[in-house]
């Protein structure tokens, strides 16, 4: 792991901000051992999350996308601590979790929304049991509990009357995910990490729950992490973007800037990527080709060298490390960016 | 004038059980050779059922069919053992959104598009491997040579779904029905596997059927395209018309629904509930709970179908108000 990986202390400074940022993430990395041989030995690792690093302002929604294996739901998990770390700093509000601040009270202010409605609901609780269930063992009396559960069930478009005695299999996937919505916030909490919470809707029933979220956000204050492969949705609904390629940041901005105007290589491909949704001007040519490479054995240097068309020898030899640029809050992982880099594409420095 | 390859007149499907479901209410469709036709619906709109139909795919002795299916002159609803056999994969050739299921695990994909060559033209395992090895090569599979001794668990999910294609095409089907081939895949292989269906299909001048739930995905692949809504056509139209003059409300809702140019900020025209359960057929507008411009008439009987041009066609009341049609 080469330094370059993690933000230089400058870069990751929030800008002109005045406040320190709501939640903050140092140098994040988790490696799964993989498992084989005669008496289960390691033979690799999974270099999930391998030195990320960002800030989440308090009111902002961070959209975080990548394709399968990028490390975006390890990312999420390692937020809540369902996952503990390798190493990295977790700040909530400037407390460091671990030192002092403890995973109990950073599940209070961070709690998360899973894509699988289903399985994220225990199958024999009611809907007010599931909500109720967090506060009840956190202390609260079980009259207080449930009037909340069906404060919550009403604040999420589900009439409590109908709904608060019914199980999960008796609900719609739109139901169960908005009943997930609540509970995750019973807990009044600050932040709501969604990964990929929409994706498994319908297309109708996606934009009721996208509404439901802005009001939610709005009504209560909310900070989002949004997590989706769905690049229409993250523009919809993302105030920065975050792209990340095999466990690393590539690039991350404010969303217009980053949609409009994408440095990294992978960025644009992904965004060229994009189904076109005028019949008279298809997709001619596919971005990129082949499958996203295995995050078992990364690449060298930049991990996109060996799909980038603009890759030069430089780019295998090391990690080009998170580059801010002039623009504000807008920061890319590419050689080719970095001004005096050495790549033919980049600005010659004196 | 030729022939429509596909025809079907007043499909029915009904499935029977605990409790009978009203799957496809009454498809029409005519599609000709070398054209390109998405279903585009959500999920339980009966799109995947009326694929399935064409091929014969859905279980007998629950399932019952009614009106007309025919695929190249042959009626397939009275198609039966080795002549069903010889149109699956022969004629009419199916691919899915997981091909870990649609191939086997237990043969290398070479042996797999060879025995099914051999089986549909008769000719030796040699000619079928030598079929396998050029399908692969048009799939653009790297190092097709190596590929053919692959087993399907030793491959990417990119490449999986190159091979079922491979496979899928190897008799040479006059057509090719495509159940969500590209949902489980990654942006940037999506799009590749979409502009290889594209290529494929120019180079073997083969109809195809898709079904998605993606409006960007049927824009990128067809000609046409028909909105499906509770075992419905709702809206017919070429991939231009259902764009740019969606005339259905559910339409509109479904492309306010993509987001494509939606304002951040702004609320989203969301349609509101969920679609009907299909417990019994329809004797109203099945759409008309969820309608944001429901008259009292669309609530008590079948909504009229407006068609204009050939091939497009509208089932709502507000289609044949030529104020709506200006609109």
């Amino acid at each position: 792991m080469s330094p370059a990986t993690v933000l230089s202390p400058e870069a990751a400074a929030p800008g002109p901000a005045h406040r320190p940022p709501l939640l903050s993430v140092n140098g994040l990395r988790k490696h799964f051992p993989l498992k084989g041989g005669l008496f289960g030995r390691t033979t690799g690792v999974v270099r999930a999350v391998d030195g990320v690093s960002f800030d989440v302002a308090e009111g902002e929604t961070l959209g975080i996308v990548g394709e399968s294996g990028c490390g975006k739901s390890t990312t999420a998990r390692l937020l809540v601590d369902l996952i503990t770390p390798d190493d990295g700093q977790i700040l909530l509000e400037s407390r460091r979790l671990g030192v002092d601040l403890d995973v109990r009270e950073l599940r209070r202010h961070v709690q998360m929304v899973f894509q699988d409605s289903y399985a994220s609901l225990n199958p024999r609780l009611t809907m007010e049991d599931a909500i109720a269930f967090g506060p009840r063992v956190n202390g609260m009396p079980a009259a207080q509990a449930t009037a909340l559960a069906h404060e919550l069930l009403s604040k999420v478009g589900l009439e409590p009357r109908r709904f608060a005695g019914r199980y999960p299999h008796e609900l719609s996937g739109g139901q169960r995910q908005r009943v997930n919505i609540a509970r995750a916030l019973a807990f009044s909490p600050k932040i709501v990490i969604l990964d990929e919470a929409v994706s498994a809707l319908d297309k109708s029933v996606e934009a009721q729950v996208l509404n439901l979220l802005a009001d939610l956000k709005k009504e209560l204050g909310l900070t989002y992490i949004f997590i989706s492969h769905d690049l229409n949705v993250v523009r919809y609904i993302s105030d920065r973007v975050m792209v990340m390629y095999l466990g690393e940041v590539a690039e991350i901005g404010p969303v217009e800037t980053l949609y409009a105007n994408p440095t990294h290589p992978y960025t644009r491909a992904l965004l060229a990527a994009m189904p076109s949704m005028d019949p008279d001007r298809r997709t001619e040519e596919a971005p990129l080709s082949g499958d996203p490479p295995n995050p078992i054995n990364p690449p060298s240097g930049c991990r996109f060298h060996p799909r980038c068309r603009n890759a030069e020898s430089l780019c295998s030899g090391g990690s080009p490390g998170l580059f801010k640029l002039p623009s504000d809050r807008h920061l890319v992982a590419c050689h080719a960016a970095i001004p005096g880099s050495g790549h033919s594409l980049a600005e010659v420095t004196a | 004038m030729t022939m429509p390859l596909v025809e079907m007149k007043d499909v029915t499907v009904r499935f029977h059980g605990a409790r009978t479901v009203h799957a496809v209410n009454g498809v029409n469709l005519a599609l000709m050779p070398g054209e390109t036709l998405s279903i585009l619906g959500e999920s339980g709109s009966g799109k995947s059922v009326t694929l399935k139909t064409l091929l014969r795919l859905l279980p007998e002795n629950r399932t019952e069919i009614g009106g007309e299916v025919r695929v190249a002159g042959t009626d397939v609803l009275s198609l039966d053992g080795r002549a069903l056999a010889n149109h699956r994969g022969g004629v009419v050739s199916m691919i899915f959104q997981d091909p870990m299921l649609a191939l086997d695990p237990v043969y290398t994909i070479g042996d797999q598009i060879a025995e099914a060559v051999m089986r549909h033209e008769g000719i030796s395992r040699q000619a079928g491997l030598a079929r396998a090895l050029d399908m692969l090569t048009r799939v653009r599979i790297p190092s097709p040579e190596r590929r053919m001794k692959a087993y399907p668990h030793e491959m990417s999910g990119g490449m999986r779904q190159r091979a079922m294609i491979a496979l899928a095409l190897a008799c040479r089907p006059k057509l090719l029905l495509a159940d969500e081939p590209t949902t489980a895949l990654d942006a940037t292989v999506q799009i590749q596997i979409l502009l290889l269906l594209r290529e494929l299909q120019r180079e073997f001048g083969m109809a195809m059927i898709f079904v998605t739930h993606d409006i960007g995905v049927a824009v990128e692949v067809s000609d046409r395209i028909a909105v499906m809504y509770a075992g419905e056509f709702v809206e017919t139209g070429t991939v231009q018309q259902i764009i740019r003059e969606p005339r259905h409300p559910y339409t509109k809702g479904l492309l306010a629904a993509n987001l494509h140019g939606a304002v951040k900020g702004e609320r989203l025209d969301a349609i509101p509930g969920a679609p009907p359960a299909l417990e019994t057929r329809p004797v109203a507008c099945s759409f008309a709970p969820r309608c944001p411009v429901r008259a009292e008439s669309c609530e008590t009987g079948r909504p009229p179908v407006a068609t204009f041009d050939p091939g497009r066609m509208v089932r709502c009341i507000h289609a044949v108000e030529p104020a709506m049609a200006a609109g």
